[in-house]
Order: structure tokens, then C-alpha cells, then sequence
């Protein structure tokens, strides 16, 4: 055939509606994947650039040496941006005050990403900076203001440094929730650092060079500097593990989501390819009979359909281009931050995709049309050889596993999504197939619409358990997308409650706490308890010096992890904590008389502790001893207060220690701290505020992308529904004519189609909700790391849902199966 | 003399059913002569349908030989049968059997189309005409009557210059009037292309006007 044939047959086709449904599944197909891959690259682009204002750079390379010159000579061959700062704690004096800060010194590139917002008064929202401070200038916390008494313009000493105040440093971008550098911020000049004198050797300083710049530059630079084992990469995954694994799952499920509206469009890309094949057999028989050979039918139609998806490829981009640019006008208002221009990948993401859909869901049965006889011109009755299982199926299964791994550039998720779909064939085509075949009834039974119905699903056995499969699995992949959605929302939602603690307080003086307590219970919205502080080491265990205990352990594993004997904040309790679950051991008794000690779990891990364990610590020169009763382990994500170690009330009871707690201040309350700073100065703050903000944004958008996503692939998996019901029809159509023919009412056909298809959603809804339930437990424990969870609202929702929608989409499907006269019908099937 | 353009040796056509074997065609032996007009007659369920698809390459038998002009049919695949039938053989289906995307035009161009001639539109359009519907060739089939459908499917048939014509009851869903029109449309072609007309028909009446009747009963030619 050559291609003017084709184009022709092609384009009358499509023009006829033959090609319909094959068109718009593909268009769906290409239009999904291009509008979500669009959308998602710009969002993704943008949360990476917000995130990025948590470093206050694309990474970081951090280190307690000193950060050697060849690093910035080869980030800037790179061309990255440097920027660099060193943070250290030091006491602050003005006049005869002092207060420990934690000071950062950065220079005059410093933040590559992210704003510094500074302020003239303590308190106040603040404005964006233009620079840093100048040498010879500090900026200072608010909180610092009435602690050390001081003014804008006043002078400060830092180490033998005499430093003016500039401004009020209101925030950075990369304070970040390490709460390595406690106590209050004071900003200055990396080039005052010297004449401070506070750096000597044995000095604990952070040093840290921020990069930005190109993401292959940066992965270049990573792979190019000797970083193992003194300098740590940062990126924001490492530096910020809550954001990084919130974005983690967000990608994970935007492509899941991505894929499974694909994987959707493409059973109805077959589906309706294979009824346009039907539909040409008699077509393909004459021109056989026209001197057509098996090749030249195989490259016609080849051609037809390379051509129809060259146009639904088309169609499909320009429709996701829109859409993607609608999602986005829609969401405008919730998403502050310019989205980036998007790539290129994203089209060629559709295009290829389309093309995949195409070959390997529609080409089978285009293949299959070169088998049909000729002699079907003049025997009608002959049937046409099944399509190969193996093509057919093959075919798809590579598609399907292609599409997987480029999606989601995951083995696991591929393997998994695989064995489940496949398990679901398995189990429950059998079990449709026992089910619809079991108590064969004779005839057509033609006496009431219900019998009929019965009748119909029994003799089209075969046909209908594929369609029982097909709706199942379609409904099954929007449950579990619906499933997934709610529990990553949710998890993401309890990460940051809506008053979670956004404030700590430390250094509170066992004096001070009962007027403390009264002042955050009369100002803040929620509190917590006030906890004893004592710093204190470990010194020894069972007996064997910590530093032996220690190298033994580094010897025995090859590695030099956190040190034993580093100062750690202990406190005691009799009462388990809120947050705290005991995984071993028990919880001691509230008047118990002996020092025990509860380590929380990685701790223990970390240095191979277990209960019985007896710890030495040294408070203040003072030795105690306390065994190890129970082993816990915390909720990081609860802002409360969290200790690793928490000793029993008669280990520490006597010594002196300060308190420290958690509370929920609202924006508008903050002016509070004023107050509570003024009343006792030397209180430290830390304000969590801002990052707590910051990260409930971006979930925020996140989960608007994630409930996007849903609603496209539900878009799929409506077309999934039509196209297999329009597949059916034919069948359908030839049974009902003839009932009509031969006396049956409409009414009669009506409700035989509705239980028909109330049988079939029914059973495809059982099919559905096991599925799906079995596959979202193993995504949310082999994927997504969630708490797996049972969902019993689904299993009485899934049939009766199943059943309604596809009485609903079957019977508007079916309309000409009732409107049009019998006559014609059955003129049309000879 | 004339040349034997189709020839059937001991043909056999046997099918294997749920019920067991079923024996369609049973040493069928034949030949046809170029320029003969052959009708196949026999009741529904004789085979006659059967044989004419075996003669014209659209089946193949399960035993014997079939000879198509120059080319032994029992010997080639479905692939090479497909190059004879669109060198020497035309067909003419009760029902019609024109593709409804085509125009008129259209489908009597399309033998010559598959062939890649490129001076198909012009003869087609002749062939048109002389079936008495150049006015119509921009009609799609669904826009005809049945006799002008059946009119463009014999200017098809026509359209590649058979060897050998075959046709199936090609009045069978005609009216009489409408029907004997057709028919004398057929013979007047065939006879101004110099055709071999194998005809399978039920109508005793146009199977007189064929030079040889052959009939065929319980799947073997009767005498």
C-alpha cells in the first residue's frame, strides 16, 4: 500500500470515528505524562531552588579543618559560585555583661541562595539586607539586644575584637534545625575572625565552603575532590532529612502517579486498538482479495497507526502544554515563587512515551490484522485466528516494564508494581472466570432483565473476565493512588502539626522556673513540661574506660563513628515521655531507688550498648553510676525536647541543673520574648518558627502537586472504562438486536445492561480493593518506608463504587445499543 | 484451443470440529478454459462457496492441486497466493464488500494502488464511466443504492484486468429488476475483456446464460 493509501484510510478513519478512541486514549496517554512531567519539572526546579535557601546554597562541603585552597580553585574551574563561613561558639561581652552566642562569620558572597532579612529594632519583621556586615560591624539577634543590654550602635567584644552593632539580624537561610550551634546568632565579617584571636588550635569551628551553580558541575566537583574522610558533602537530603525525605516520596509518588495514568491510558490504547482491528477484519479480507499480501496489510496498517499516533503525539503535547499552563494559572495564587521555564525533557518525555503506548499496547493487534483469511469476504461465519498471546502480552509487558523503569528509574518500584499487577491477573482472572462459569444456565433466559444479564456475563465467560480484570485493575490503581495520597499526606501533615512546639528555651535556672512556667502558660498557645538539663560525659562502661571501650569498638568495625565520651545534655524523669516508645527493657517505677539510665536506640547501636550495661558518667568532676534499663526510641518529627540519654530522678536528683523547654508562639506573639528576655536575660532562645514554616509550605505544595496528579490519572482511568466497554459493545449490541428483534422490550434491555454491568463493577470492585490493599502494603513498606495500615472503608466502598460507575459509563455507553432499531443492527452485524 | 486457466485435481477440503471430521470438498476435478463463463450451482451447505475460495487462492485445500492460470496454488503461501490473486484474478461479492473509508474513485483504484501503478485515477474513472456512474465517483458506498454499489464493486473487479473474474451470488442481495441489470453489466465487461467468468449462484436462470453449469452436491460434483 503506498503512503497516499494509507494517509487517505488513515485520515477517513479517524474522520469516521473508527480511530476515536484510540486517538484520544494516546492523546490522554501523551497529554498526562507531558502535563504532569511539565508541571512537576517547573515545581520540582522551584522546591529544589526553595530548599535550597536551607543551605543558603545548592551544597555545602563542611568540615572542622579548615577548608584547603584547591577546593575553591576547582569549584570555581566548575564555574560554581563560593561563598564561605566558619560558625563557633564564643562569649560575647558588653561591658559587664556577657552571653554565650554561637557565632558565624561569612563573607561578602555569603548566602549563594536564600535572603538574609535584618532589621533597626529587635523583634521586628524584617527586610531583605543588601550584604553582610562590614568588617569591623556585627549583626546581632534579637534576643541579644536585652540580654546583653545593648543598642543599634553600641560595641560588643568578641574575643579581643571590638565590634559595632549594625544591625538586628532578624534571620539566615541556613540556620537550619541543627541544633549544633545553640544559643543566640551573632553575624559578622569572616575578616575580623583573626583579630578575635578565638581560633586556636583545638578550636571546635565549623568551617563550611557554600557552592552554586550547575547540578552536572556540582556532581563533577563532588567526584573530583578528595572529601572522604575529613569533609562531608552536603546536599539538602543530608543537611535537612525531613524535607529530603518528604521530597523523596513526593517525586516517588509524582512518578508512580505518572505512570500508572500512562500504564491506564495504555490498556485503553489496546483496548481500543483491538476494536479498531476488529472492526477491519472483513476491510483487510477484501483487500487480501484484491491482490493485498500479509505484507503489505502488516506495513498499511503500521503505517495507519504510526500515523494516528504521529497526530494523537501532536494533539497529546499541545493538550498537556495547556493543561500544564491552566494546573499552573489555577495554582498561582498558592505557589509564591516564580516556577522556573521548563526543559525540554518533558515533551520528549510525551513524545517517547506516545510512541512506547503506541507499539507496544495498539501494534498487536495491527499485527494481528495481516492473519486474517480472505475467504472471510465470502464466509462470514469464519472466525480470525486469536491474536498471539505472546505478541499481544509481550508486547505490553515490555512497554509496561520500559515505561516503569524510565519512570520511576527504579528497579524496586518497577519489580514491585510488576508482581503485583501480575498476582492480581492471576488470582483473580481465575476466581472471575469460576465465578461467571459456575451454574451454566440454558438459554438466553430472556424472561427478566436480570436473568438476561446473568445469561449474557455466563455465555461471554471469557470475555467478561477480562473485562472484570480490566475494570479491577483500572479501579484498583486509582485506590491505591487514592490510598498512597492520604497516607503520605497525612504522614507529612503529622510531621509538622499544626502547633507543634516552634520554640525552645534553655539555661533556665532551677530558680527561674516556676516564674518561667507561669509566663509561657499565661502568654504561649501550647507548652510543654519543663525539663532538667545537666551536661555531663560518659566516662567509663562496666567499668572499662571510655576511650579503650571506644577504640576496641572503632577496631572491631573498621570505622571512627560519633565519640562515647563527647558532652552530652542528660536529663532525668520519673515518668516516660510523651514521644518516647520503649523498645526493650521497661520503664522504671515511678519510686524506684536505683540510678538507672534509658539510652534512646541508635545511641545504643551506635556504641553497642544493651540493657545490664552499667555507664559511668562525669557532672562537674563528680562521678555516678547507672545501669541501662530500657532502650527507647523518639519521634524526632514532635518538636518536644528529645534526649538521648535520660537517667532515673536518684542518679541526678542532687546536682544543680538548669531546665530547658518547648512552646507554640504564634507570629503575633512573638513580642513576647521581649518580655520573657527582659525578665530573665540569660535564658537562651532558639526560634524554629521560620523552618517550621518553611517546611509546611513546601508539603503544602507538594501535596497540591500529589492531589493534581490524582485527578489526571482518574481522567486515565475513566477513558479505561469507556474504551472497554465500547470494546464489548459489538457483542453486546449483536445479543441485545436480536432480543429486541424477537419481542424484548427496551425496558427489558435496559435493565439487563444495568445488571450486567452492576455484576461486572461489583465484582471488579472485590477484585479492586484486595489488590489494591495488597499493593499499597507493599509499596508503603518497600517504597515509601510508611507504617503499613488495613483500610476497611474501602471494602464496602470499592464494589458499591465499582458497580455504580460502571452502570453509569456502561449505560451511557450503551445508549445506541437501545436507540437504535433492531433492524439496523442486525443489517449491520451480516 | 483454448488454455486451461483454472484446473482442480482431487481436490479436498476436510475441517476437524468439536463433532469430529467434516468432510467439505471430497476430490473435486475440474478445469476451466480462458473465455469460459462457469457457474457453480448447489444447495446451502454443498460447498460450492467453499470451492470457489479454494479456486481463487482465498483458501487452500487440505489434499490435491488447484492450478490458477500459470501458478500451482496448493504450492504457495498466503504471501505469494496474494501476488496472483492481484495479477489474474478479479472478484464480485454478494455484499459487495467496497471499503466504506473509500470513495467510488477510490475503491476501483485501489487494485492498481496495491499493484503501485501510478496511472490508476484515469482507467478508474473510465471504468466507472462505462459502468454508467462517473457522476458518483466522489460517493462514499454508505451514499449509493446496492445496485450502484455492486456497479463500482464489478468497475473493481474489472479495474486490474483479470485473468479470471469469480463471483459470489453477485444478485444475491439485489432486487430482480435491479439484479438482471447487474448481471447483463457483467456479462457485457466480460465479454468486452475477453474475462473467464466463475460464478457461484442459486439463480438457475443465471446460470443459463453461462457457457457451463457445474453442481455440486454434498461436497463432489454431481453428474
Amino acid at each position: 500500500m503506498n503512503f497516499n493509501l494509507v494517509r487517505r484510510m488513515a485520515m477517513r478513519d479517524i474522520r469516521s470515528g473508527e480511530m476515536g478512541l484510540l486517538l484520544v486514549a494516546l492523546v490522554v496517554a501523551v497529554g498526562t505524562v507531558t502535563s504532569i512531567s511539565l508541571f512537576v519539572d517547573r515545581l520540582q526546579q522551584a522546591l529544589v531552588q526553595e530548599s535550597a535557601n536551607f543551605l543558603a546554597a545548592d551544597r555545602q562541603i563542611s568540615s572542622s579543618r579548615e577548608i584547603p585552597d584547591s577546593f575553591r580553585i576547582e569549584a570555581a574551574a566548575q564555574d560554581l559560585r563560593i561563598a564561605e563561613t566558619m560558625t563557633f561558639a564564643s562569649m560575647v561581652f558588653a561591658g559587664d555583661v556577657n552571653q554565650l552566642v554561637s557565632v558565624k562569620a561569612v563573607d561578602a558572597s555569603y548566602p549563594l541562595r536564600g535572603k538574609l532579612l535584618v532589621a533597626d529594632e529587635p523583634f521586628r519583621e524584617g527586610d531583605v539586607a543588601t550584604g553582610v556586615p562590614v568588617a569591623g560591624e556585627v549583626w546581632l539577634d534579637s534576643r541579644l539586644f536585652p540580654a546583653l543590654d545593648v543598642a543599634l550602635g553600641d560595641w560588643v567584644e568578641v574575643g579581643l575584637a571590638k565590634l559595632r552593632i549594625g544591625r538586628v539580624l532578624i534571620s539566615e537561610p541556613d540556620r537550619g534545625g541543627s541544633f549544633f550551634d545553640f544559643g543566640p546568632r551573632l553575624l559578622m565579617n569572616i575578616k575580623d575572625v583573626p583579630a578575635t584571636e578565638v581560633v586556636q588550635p583545638g578550636s571546635r569551628i565549623s568551617y563550611r565552603l557554600l557552592l552554586a551553580g550547575d547540578e552536572e558541575n556540582l556532581e563533577v566537583l563532588k567526584g573530583a575532590l578528595p572529601l572522604e574522610p575529613n569533609f562531608r558533602w552536603v546536599s539538602i537530603r543530608e543537611s535537612s532529612p525531613r524535607i529530603g525525605s518528604a521530597l523523596d516520596r513526593a517525586e516517588s509518588f509524582l512518578l508512580l502517579g505518572g505512570l500508572l495514568g500512562v500504564l491506564l491510558a495504555g490498556i485503553a490504547v489496546a483496548l481500543s486498538a483491538h476494536r479498531y482491528a476488529a472492526r477491519h477484519y472483513d476491510h483487510v479480507g477484501v483487500l487480501k482479495t484484491l491482490g493485498a499480501t500479509p505484507r503489505q496489510i502488516l506495513f498499511g496498517f503500521l503505517s495507519i497507526m504510526l500515523l494516528v499516533g504521529s497526530v494523537a503525539i501532536c494533539g497529546g503535547l499541545l493538550v498537556g502544554g495547556g493543561l500544564h499552563l491552566l494546573i499552573v494559572e489555577l495554582l498561582s495564587a498558592f505557589i509564591p515563587v516564580a516556577l522556573p521555564s521548563p526543559g525540554i525533557r518533558p515533551l520528549v518525555l510525551g513524545a517517547v512515551t506516545g510512541l512506547i503506548c503506541a507499539l507496544s499496547f495498539a501494534m498487536p493487534a495491527f499485527v494481528h490484522l495481516k492473519g486474517v483469511s480472505p475467504m472471510r469476504v465470502i464466509r462470514r461465519d469464519l472466525g480470525v485466528p486469536p491474536a498471539s498471546l505472546w505478541l499481544s502480552y509481550g508486547a505490553a509487558l515490555t512497554g509496561s516494564v520500559l515505561l516503569l523503569i524510565w519512570y520511576s528509574q527504579s528497579l524496586l518500584l518497577t519489580f514491585w508494581t510488576l508482581i503485583g499487577a501480575v498476582a492480581v491477573v492471576l488470582v483473580f482472572g481465575t476466581l472471575s472466570y469460576v465465578l461467571l462459569k459456575s451454574g451454566r444456565v440454558v438459554g438466553m433466559q430472556a424472561r427478566s432483565g436480570w436473568r438476561l444479564a446473568i445469561s449474557g456475563l455466563q455465555r461471554r465467560s471469557r470475555e467478561n473476565t477480562l473485562q472484570i480484570l480490566i475494570f479491577g485493575i483500572a479501579i484498583m490503581l486509582l485506590l491505591v493512588l487514592v490510598l498512597l495520597r492520604t497516607a503520605l499526606i497525612s504522614e507529612w501533615r503529622a510531621q509538622v502539626p499544626e502547633e507543634a512546639a516552634n520554640h525552645f528555651l534553655m539555661n533556665i535556672a532551677s530558680d527561674e522556673v516556676t516564674a518561667v512556667q507561669q509566663l509561657i502558660d499565661d502568654n504561649a498557645t501550647a507548652g510543654d513540661f519543663l525539663y532538667p538539663m545537666i551536661r555531663g560525659r560518659v566516662v567509663a562502661v562496666n567499668d572499662e574506660d571510655a576511650n579503650s571501650y571506644q577504640a576496641r569498638l572503632s577496631a572491631s568495625r573498621g570505622d571512627s563513628g560519633p565519640r562515647l565520651m563527647s558532652e552530652r545534655n542528660l536529663t532525668w524523669t520519673d515518668t516516660q515521655p510523651i514521644n518516647n516508645t520503649v523498645v526493650s527493657g521497661q520503664w522504671w517505677a515511678g519510686d524506684t531507688d536505683r540510678a538507672e539510665v534509658s539510652l534512646e536506640k541508635d545511641y545504643a547501636d551506635d556504641f553497642n550498648l544493651s540493657i545490664g550495661d552499667e555507664l559511668s558518667f562525669d557532672i562537674g568532676g563528680q562521678l555516678i553510676k547507672a545501669q541501662v534499663s530500657n532502650i527507647r526510641t523518639l519521634e524526632w518529627e514532635s518538636m518536644s525536647p528529645n534526649f538521648f540519654i535520660i537517667l532515673s530522678p536518684p542518679a541526678l536528683r542532687s546536682f544543680p541543673s538548669t531546665y530547658m523547654t518547648s512552646f507554640f508562639l504564634k507570629r503575633s506573639e512573638k513580642v513576647f520574648l521581649n518580655q520573657l528576655l527582659t525578665a530573665h536575660p540569660t535564658i537562651t532562645v532558639i526560634e524554629i518558627d521560620a523552618m517550621i514554616e518553611q517546611i509546611r509550605s513546601i508539603v503544602d505544595r507538594v501535596t497540591q502537586a500529589v492531589e493534581l496528579v490524582l485527578g489526571l490519572v482518574l481522567a486515565s482511568g475513566c477513558l479505561v472504562l469507556v474504551a472497554s466497554i465500547q470494546a464489548s459493545r459489538d457483542a453486546r449490541m449483536a445479543e441485545h438486536a436480536l432480543v429486541r428483534a424477537l419481542g424484548g422490550t427496551r425496558r427489558l434491555i435496559l435493565s439487563s445492561l444495568a445488571a450486567e454491568f452492576a455484576i461486572l463493577g461489583a465484582l471488579a470492585g472485590i477484585v479492586a480493593v484486595v489488590g489494591a490493599e495488597l499493593t499499597v502494603a507493599v509499596l508503603q513498606s518497600q517504597v515509601f518506608q510508611l507504617e503499613v495500615s488495613v483500610h476497611p472503608w474501602i471494602w464496602p466502598v470499592g464494589p458499591l463504587a465499582g458497580a455504580l460507575i460502571i452502570v453509569i459509563v456502561g449505560l451511557l455507553g450503551s445508549r445506541s445499543l437501545i436507540n437504535t432499531p433492531p433492524m439496523l443492527v442486525l443489517r449491520g452485524l451480516n | 484451443m483454448s488454455r486451461t486457466v483454472v484446473s482442480a485435481k482431487n481436490v479436498e477440503k476436510i475441517v476437524e470440529t468439536a463433532a469430529g471430521r467434516l468432510v467439505i470438498l471430497d476430490g473435486i476435478d475440474l478445469e476451466i478454459n480462458e473465455r469460459e463463463t462457469v457457474a457453480i450451482v448447489g444447495a446451502s451447505g454443498s460447498g460450492k462457496t467453499t470451492l470457489l475460495g479454494i479456486l481463487a487462492g482465498l483458501d487452500s485445500a487440505t489434499a490435491g492441486s488447484v492450478h490458477l492460470v500459470d501458478a500451482e496454488l496448493s504450492q504457495l503461501d498466503e504471501e505469494a497466493r496474494a501476488g496472483v490473486r492481484g495479477e489474474y484474478v478479479g472478484f464480485v461479492f454478494q455484499s459487495f464488500q467496497l471499503l466504506g473509508s473509500l470513495t467510488a474513485l477510490e475503491n476501483v483504484m485501489l487494485p492498481a494502488e496495491l499493484r503501485g501503478e501510478r496511472l490508476a485515477e484515469a482507467q478508474a474513472v473510465e471504468l466507472l464511466e462505462k459502468v454508467g456512474l462517473k457522476h458518483r465517483t466522489t460517493h462514499y458506498p454508505r451514499q449509493l443504492s446496492g445496485g450502484e454499489q455492486q456497479r463500482v464493486a464489478i468497475a473493481r473487479a474489472f479495474a486490474s484486468n483479470p485473468t479470471v473474474l469469480f463471483a459470489d451470488e453477485p444478485t444475491g442481495n439485489l432486487d430482480t429488476l435491479t439484479g438482471e441489470k447487474i448481471i447483463d453489466l457483467l456479462f457485457d465487461l466480460n465479454q468486452a475483456f475477453g474475462t473467464t467468468l466463475v460464478m457461484v449462484t442459486h439463480d438457475s436462470r443465471l446460470a443459463q446464460r453461462c457457457d457451463r453449469t457445474i453442481a455440486i452436491e454434498a461436497g463432489r460434483i454431481s453428474p
